[in-house]
């Protein structure tokens, strides 16, 4: 297990914390190859569906992140999906998810530090959870 | 019990012949015990089969959407929500609707009484203001009706329409100091693991038949995500993994929209409790945006809302 | 055929000397429900139930089986071909099942089992499995087997029927593989003198306590097409949610959906029980679905049940009165409150 590295799906907004990705490579700053990205409108479009989605395919961690509040390129996007994230959160960790998995964070494109600083975070956060033992979709266990 | 039965026929029977509405959607007596129908009627004589008593907990608001004709509905506190629901999320609309609401003093619990009776079925109930007295084979009982509400019924604090057109029986009591969410903090004090295995064990029987889908009114999705193949979000098979995908986002589809009626539970041909996963939704609904399902027809749902100091403290 | 007599003091010895045998399964008292499962112990078998939540068809078709495997990794010489999957076809004997739930079974043979199809799994399981049924002296008020063609007593779809007679239970054997399965049971009894009348005693008191039997006839002759446009579909359907609890309790109720799962370069076709109350059970590829709208999916179920499977085999309705469906439904949808519409096929109140 020493060896072991999480696989985490990041969910970035197109208009912000995708563009600070950018910006963190350009900038030639280091942080660990544990994410598999997938660029998203706007976090507003992130379907829960998509998060269980990612837990089934085996996901150690997802993460989500948008734009600040205020600065959403569609207005208001991202405060319809803070309601919507808090509740998916909180149902997952009810239902025996570990709070580890799951991150959530507001990156501007100018934030490349940030970005590299929160990447950082949420891999030693889910290496902690250890490898997910739950939710994933294996061949199903019938008769 | 009696006198809502005629106050519902005699205002089904003035409507239909005023011409005030097309239909009437109340309940008929059931064919077995514990049991009653929905039932649509149309004329007089149809009235005169409308009944009331305890055993009308099939939410009614589950036979309105995209209806086109006028319509009364009998409706319990739990049904009026679910219908203010419907009207806010435009499945009908308030002029087409006459709410005959019926003040509930909560509805009983058919598997609560089938523990009690051991084995024994009854042939003919009686049901008063406080008991019910079963009679059958070997078996003369009276049970006290509080005793043996649903759950949901047992700490539901809107017993009386939120909204309605006409009154079937005097507004009752509302109960007070009730703790909704004894169960969800239960669940809350465990560890993760334990969680996980709870979920795990409440679900274990689950046959994949969503009825209890298909019995909430919330439920009216013209093609559910269990049914949809591009992509496929969730196995069919009574997988663990696919069970457990499939009530979790069923829960979560009535974040901020479910009533607690109990309707799913009281479906369950398996005696899932699946409200564990809804009550969890409600009570955080409740304390993180101050919100409560089907009370104002005038406020958008949790979700198609939210206020720019939203709690935030989980986001980075 | 050969009849013993097992006292009840014996008869957890006798299951025990079945558990030696082979898998032994039967109803097993689980929280407020009996359902039948596979035995531990001889004790975990529980024979004071009047009938088990769910029908045992799972038995036979489970509600998920995997069918085939394949591979779809590219370097895989058998890549994309079909492999059946292992499945324990071992003998077994299923202990207490009802006599309207193994006459299902036979129901169910005609579509699993006839001379130009055979399914395979269904077939095998069958053949293995010996049933040892329970007649039902304390039918629930939901019964009705004695209305379709079947009854608490009845044996011919058992291979064993067993009859308690207070103390203990008459066994008789109606086919050659119930007779070797009671040739291999050691410190039996033979049948006493008194049992024969307490049996016809107890048979004549269950069948009585069902009360009237349905005349099912009316709806055999009446003119499919007239029956099917009939307005009492109106009245039936209304408090139908679509959900499909009387498909998935039915023990005669067989369809199935055929579904592949992928995961990585393996893959598997599954088997699953499907329902004609959802829509998706007819919904065609092109998009038309001919079974679109509520009304036509009930009246559908009651139909095929009723009268489209007498006509096509010319033999009774394809439901055995179990009453599952009565007791499951929750908006109390009562088959043979429908079966008395479609009979007098007028919507006036019953």
């Amino acid at each position: 297990m020493s060896n072991w590295e999480p696989k985490i799906i990041a969910f970035l907004c197109n208009w912000c914390s995708y563009g600070a990705a950018d910006l963190a490579g350009v900038s030639r700053m280091q942080y660990p190859p544990n994410f598999r990205v997938i660029r998203v409108p706007c976090t507003g479009r992130i379907n829960p569906k998509f998060i269980l989605s990612a837990l089934r395919h085996g996901a150690d961690g997802v993460w989500v992140s948008g734009c600040h509040p205020g600065d959403c390129h569609y207005i208001e996007g991202n405060l319809y999906a803070r309601r919507k994230f808090a509740l998916l959160k909180n149902l997952l960790e009810h239902t025996g998810i570990e709070p580890k998995r799951l991150h959530f964070s507001w990156i501007s494109s100018a934030e490349a530090t940030k970005f590299a600083d929160v990447a950082r975070e949420v891999i030693r956060t889910v290496k902690e959870a250890g490898p997910a033992q739950h939710f994933i979709k294996k061949q199903a266990e019938v008769a | 019990m009696q006198a809502y039965t005629e106050r519902i026929r005699e205002a089904a029977k003035r409507l239909l012949s005023d011409g005030k509405v097309d239909v009437v959607i109340g309940f008929r007596k059931g064919t077995i015990p514990f049991m009653n129908e929905p039932y649509l009627a149309k004329t007089a004589e149809q009235v005169d089969q409308l009944v009331w008593d305890g055993n009308c907990g099939v939410n009614l608001a589950n036979y309105l959407p995209k209806r086109t004709d006028r319509v009364a509905v009998v409706a319990k506190g739990c049904d009026s929500r679910n219908i203010v629901e419907h009207i806010v999320e435009n499945q009908i609309k308030r002029e087409q609707l006459h709410i005959l609401g019926a003040p509930c003093k909560g509805m009983i619990d058919k598997r609560r009484i089938k523990a009690e009776l051991k084995g024994k079925e009854p042939t003919s109930v009686e049901e008063t203001e406080g008991e019910i007295e079963i009679k059958g084979r070997d078996l003369k009982l009276t049970l006290n009706r509080s005793d043996f509400l649903q759950e949901n019924c047992a700490i539901c604090i809107h017993r009386n329409p939120v909204l309605y057109d006409d009154l079937v029986g005097d507004l009752v009591e509302e109960q007070k100091d009730v703790d909704r969410y004894a169960d969800v903090r239960q669940v809350e004090a465990m560890s993760t693991e334990e969680k996980w295995r709870h979920f795990d064990d409440l679900i274990a029987g689950c046959i994949r038949c969503y009825a209890c889908r298909n019995a909430c009114p919330a439920c009216y999705c013209p093609t559910c995500f269990v049914d949809e193949s591009r992509p496929q979000w969730v196995g069919k098979t009574i997988d663990p993994t696919d069970t457990r995908t499939f009530h979790f986002l069923r829960a979560y589809h009535l974040a901020g929209r479910c009533t607690d009626c109990g309707a799913c539970e009281r479906s369950c041909p398996v005696d899932i409790k699946m409200r564990q996963f809804t009550k969890k939704l409600e009570k955080d609904v409740k304390e993180l945006f101050d919100y409560e399902a089907g009370i104002n027809p005038e406020m958008r749902p949790a979700l198609d809302f939210y206020r720019p100091d939203d709690p935030q403290a989980f986001i980075k | 055929m050969s009849e013993i007599y097992i006292s009840k003091e014996k008869f957890p010895e006798v299951v025990g000397q079945l558990m030696s045998h082979g898998r032994v399964f039967g109803p097993v008292f689980q929280g407020q429900f009996h359902e039948f499962a596979r035995l531990d112990k001889p004790e975990d078998i529980d024979l004071s139930f009047q009938n088990t939540r769910l029908s045992p068809k799972d038995l036979f078709h489970p509600h998920s089986e995997r069918m085939f495997t394949y591979s779809l990794a590219k370097d895989d010489p058998e890549r994309s071909i079909l492999k059946e999957a292992p499945k324990d076809y071992s003998p077994s004997v299923v202990l207490g099942i009802r006599p309207c739930d193994a006459k299902a079974f036979q129901l169910d043979d005609r579509n699993f089992d006839t001379e130009t199809i055979k399914d395979p799994w269904w077939v095998e399981r069958r053949k293995t499995t010996t049933l040892v049924g329970l007649a039902c002296n304390d039918p629930c008020n939901t019964c009705f087997c004695t209305s379709m063609e079947t009854g608490p007593f009845d044996a011919s779809g058992l291979d064993v029927l067993m009859v308690d007679v207070g103390d203990g239970y008459v066994a008789r054997s109606v086919t050659d593989k119930g007779k070797e399965c009671l040739s291999t049971l050691k410190g039996v009894q033979t049948v006493p003198a008194q049992a024969a009348e307490k049996e016809a005693q107890a048979k004549k008191a269950a069948e009585e306590s069902m009360g009237q039997v349905l005349d099912m006839k009316p709806i055999y002759e009446k003119n499919t097409l007239e029956l099917f446009h009939d307005p009492l579909w109106e009245e039936v359907h209304f408090s139908c949610i679509n959900c499909g609890t009387c498909t998935f309790v039915c023990p005669t109720c067989w369809c199935f959906d055929i579904q592949d799962e992928v995961q990585g370069d393996s893959g598997e076709r599954l088997r699953l029980w499907d329902s004609c109350m959802f829509p998706l059970f007819t919904f065609h590829g092109s998009g038309h679905n001919p079974r679109s709208q509520k009304i036509q999916r009930v009246r559908q179920r009651f139909m095929h049940k009723l009268k489209y499977y007498p006509e096509k085999y010319k033999d009774g309705p394809a439901c055995v009165g179990c009453g599952r469906c009565v007791k499951g439904c929750p908006v109390n949808i009562d088959i043979r409150h429908v079966a008395r519409l479609m009979a007098a096929s007028c919507s006036c109140p019953a």
